[in-house]
């Protein structure tokens, strides 16, 4: 008899044991450092926040959540590794990456794997494989091309069109859809050019472009280039307007480009400050409190959606089943209040129902809202 | 014409720097016959301790010239320290061992540099000020000139033209060019090769402090890995111009800043670097010694 219960008390405390150690693994692959470190590091900050609150509601379907985070320093071969990494460590979902280069040389590891995976990589080419384990929290270039087009030929009737990119897969993507779309509407794109990120020195193509006396000059490339190329810019003398796609929002972008930065026109979502939703107010409020300041960029906010989203799935379906939070992401859930507005996506996992905001800089690092 | 003026006074700029950079390849060459690969490193190094001293000494007051001229003395005394550190570490205990030990040794100084300087200032992106130099610029008939740009071309000028003096005319300067001839021969005439190979290392560590500085100034982002990018372009420079040979780095950096310029503006952006290469292999096909290296004949 003794047996019997010392034997029920045992199994007891492993099972207590085995419940208690029971954690559900959430993974975040960002460029923690290199050259994008400061976004990378925000959506890290931002997806531990969400956790936390999570964890301290009684976590995740009554498991508590663990954060594992892994550094891909927004490179492609890193990021492969990071995804492998990720996947033995028992993740059941992925956070990021902030480049789509990055992002896309991991989705497959993630695919094969069933590890659900969000990004806010704009590269059209993340969506074309259509793997069922990935949603964009981010819009698609497509979208802001069509809407850069808009601008540029009937808002601002510019004439003569220079279109500059990286050759990262997001900015080149960008650039290239950029100018299709400033075709497709009728306008004149007289030179589409593309510069090495990280070279800094840019002005062999900028004195080419000169010769041609543009109205403009748009980069879809990232801050740290863009900063370097309005400076620049200025001091050979060439008076076009410069304007930059979304990942030159960013504080950066004013100390690279200094007093130059005056004038200087950005595209991209609302920025976290100017976000009108509730829930904005709430997180980014909290994020200020635990971190002292705003997110660098729309981009970790993104991400924080792409996390909640998850969250919601998993709790309305009440399963940690990747197919079913996915399917629920998919098809059930509709207008998810968002930090970056209503969260809809569509069945290639593409996010829908893209805002731009036209901004202006100004001289002291402020901006301007232009068009809404 | 203007345009090509214009290609022309960009191509010299970088490649002013990139000359100032491969002085210290090639002199440590020369000397050791050791390729120096941190010095890439030391040279980003130099533009972080730069900014630092900005940012520590003049962070809150108008910038001046004098404020300036201390920034550049400063770090050029602060990076030659380190440069002589780095050869008492990583070379001099390795000076008997066979040449590839020296080689290995100096890639993994490089990379102890770079992640310093990773530790020391984090790895996000380090931005120079924008006011330090005045905004002035020059328009002579479209072509254009900043005052950030003449400063380099005019003291990467003054500065190449006293190291050649200093080489040709100078007594120091006769016993660094027989070290660099045989090293035993030299020392037999009395000569301390120690001291010889220490000055070298000073002379250029400051060369790429100064470089690095104007990297700074000119182009203001700062990464931990950016030594990897100078570095190596100052290192085609001077195989172009012929390793070894001082007025070669000289040469060589001038010649691939323009090449660069030229490339970039009337061929193509996207293919400059290849074209680089491809002038590399061609003059190691036809001069493997560079432009003006010089032919060493095997004695028997």
């Amino acid at each position: 008899m003794k047996k019997i219960v010392k034997a029920l008390a045992l199994s007891g405390i492993v099972a207590c044991s085995l419940f208690a150690s029971d954690v559900v693994k959430v993974g975040v692959q960002a460029p923690i450092t290199g050259k994008y470190a400061n976004e990378g590091q925000s959506i890290d900050n931002f997806v531990k926040l969400l956790v936390d609150e999570k964890n301290k509601e009684g976590g995740l379907l009554g498991k508590k959540i663990e954060v594992v985070t892994c550094d891909d320093e927004a490179k492609a071969q890193k990021a492969a590794v990071c995804a492998k990494k990720l996947v033995n460590a028992g993740v059941f979902a992925v956070i990021g990456s902030y480049t789509s280069g990055a992002t896309e040389a991991a989705q497959t590891t993630y695919y094969r794997n069933k590890v659900l995976q969000t990004s806010d990589g704009t590269s059209d080419s993340l969506i074309k494989k259509k793997y069922w384990t990935f949603f964009r929290n981010s819009f698609p270039n497509e979208a802001q091309s069509d809407f850069t087009a808009d601008y540029f030929v009937n808002v601002k009737k510019y004439q003569k069109i220079v279109v500059l990119s990286d050759y990262s897969s997001y900015s080149n993507g960008l650039g290239d859809a950029t100018e299709n779309s400033i075709k497709k509407i009728g306008g004149n794109v007289i030179f589409r050019g593309k510069i090495k990120s990280g070279t800094q020195n840019f002005t062999a193509v900028l004195t080419k472009i000169k010769a041609m006396n543009p109205d403009v000059i748009y980069y879809s490339g990232y801050y740290t280039d863009g900063g370097l190329l309005r400076a620049q810019q200025l001091q050979l003398g060439i008076n076009a307007d410069f304007v930059g796609g979304d990942s030159n929002d960013n504080p950066d972008f004013y100390k690279l480009a200094g007093k130059a930065s005056a004038g200087t026109i950005i595209i991209n979502f609302p920025t976290p400050e100017i976000l009108p939703y509730k829930e904005a107010k709430k997180y980014l409020s909290a994020y200020k409190r635990e971190f002292g300041a705003n997110p660098p960029s729309i981009w970790p906010v993104t991400n924080a959606d792409g996390l909640r989203a998850i969250f919601e799935a998993a709790e309305k379906t009440n399963s940690l089943d990747t197919k079913t939070i996915s399917d629920y992401i998919r098809n059930t859930m509709k207008d998810f209040p968002g930090i970056t507005g209503p969260f809809n996506i569509r069945e290639d996992g593409e996010r829908v129902g893209a805002k731009f905001v036209v901004y202006k800089l100004n001289d002291n690092g402020t901006k301007d809202v232009v068009e809404q | 014409m203007d345009i090509f003026l214009q290609q022309l006074i960009n191509g010299l700029t970088i490649g002013s720097l990139y000359a100032l950079v491969a002085l210290g390849y090639t002199m440590v060459y020369g000397v050791m016959k050791l390729i120096n690969f941190a010095h890439g490193d030391l040279v980003a190094f130099s533009a972080y301790v730069g900014l630092t001293i900005f940012s520590q000494l003049f962070g809150s007051s108008a910038s001046s010239f004098v404020n300036v001229i201390i920034i550049f003395v400063l770090t050029s005394i602060i990076v030659a320290f380190v440069g002589v550190l780095l050869e008492r570490l990583a070379y001099r205990p390795l000076r008997t061992a066979p040449r590839l030990s020296a080689v290995v040794s100096a890639l993994g100084a490089s990379l102890v540099i770079q992640n310093g300087i990773m530790l020391i200032w984090g790895p996000n992106m380090q931005i120079f000020p924008a006011d330090l130099l005045p905004n002035t610029t020059w328009n002579f008939g479209g072509v254009i000139i900043t005052f950030t740009q003449l400063c380099i071309l005019i003291l990467s000028a003054v500065l190449m033209a006293a190291l050649f003096i200093f080489i040709n005319k100078t007594k120091m300067g006769t016993a660094i060019r027989a070290t660099a001839i045989d090293q035993d021969a030299a020392k037999l005439m009395g000569i301390n090769v120690n001291k010889v190979i220490t000055l070298i290392f000073i002379i250029g560590s400051m060369l790429g402090a100064i470089g690095g500085l104007f990297i700074g100034l000119y182009y203001r982002a700062l990464t931990f890995d950016m030594g990897w990018l100078y570095g190596l372009n100052a290192f085609i420079a001077a195989i172009i111009g012929g390793i070894g040979s001082i007025p070669g780095a000289m040469i060589g950096g001038l010649l691939l800043g323009l090449f660069n310029a030229l490339i970039a503006g009337y061929i193509s952006t996207e293919w400059a670097e290849t074209f680089t290469f491809i002038l590399l292999i061609i003059i190691l096909i036809v001069r493997p010694t560079g432009i003006l290296g010089e032919k060493t004949a095997e004695k028997v």
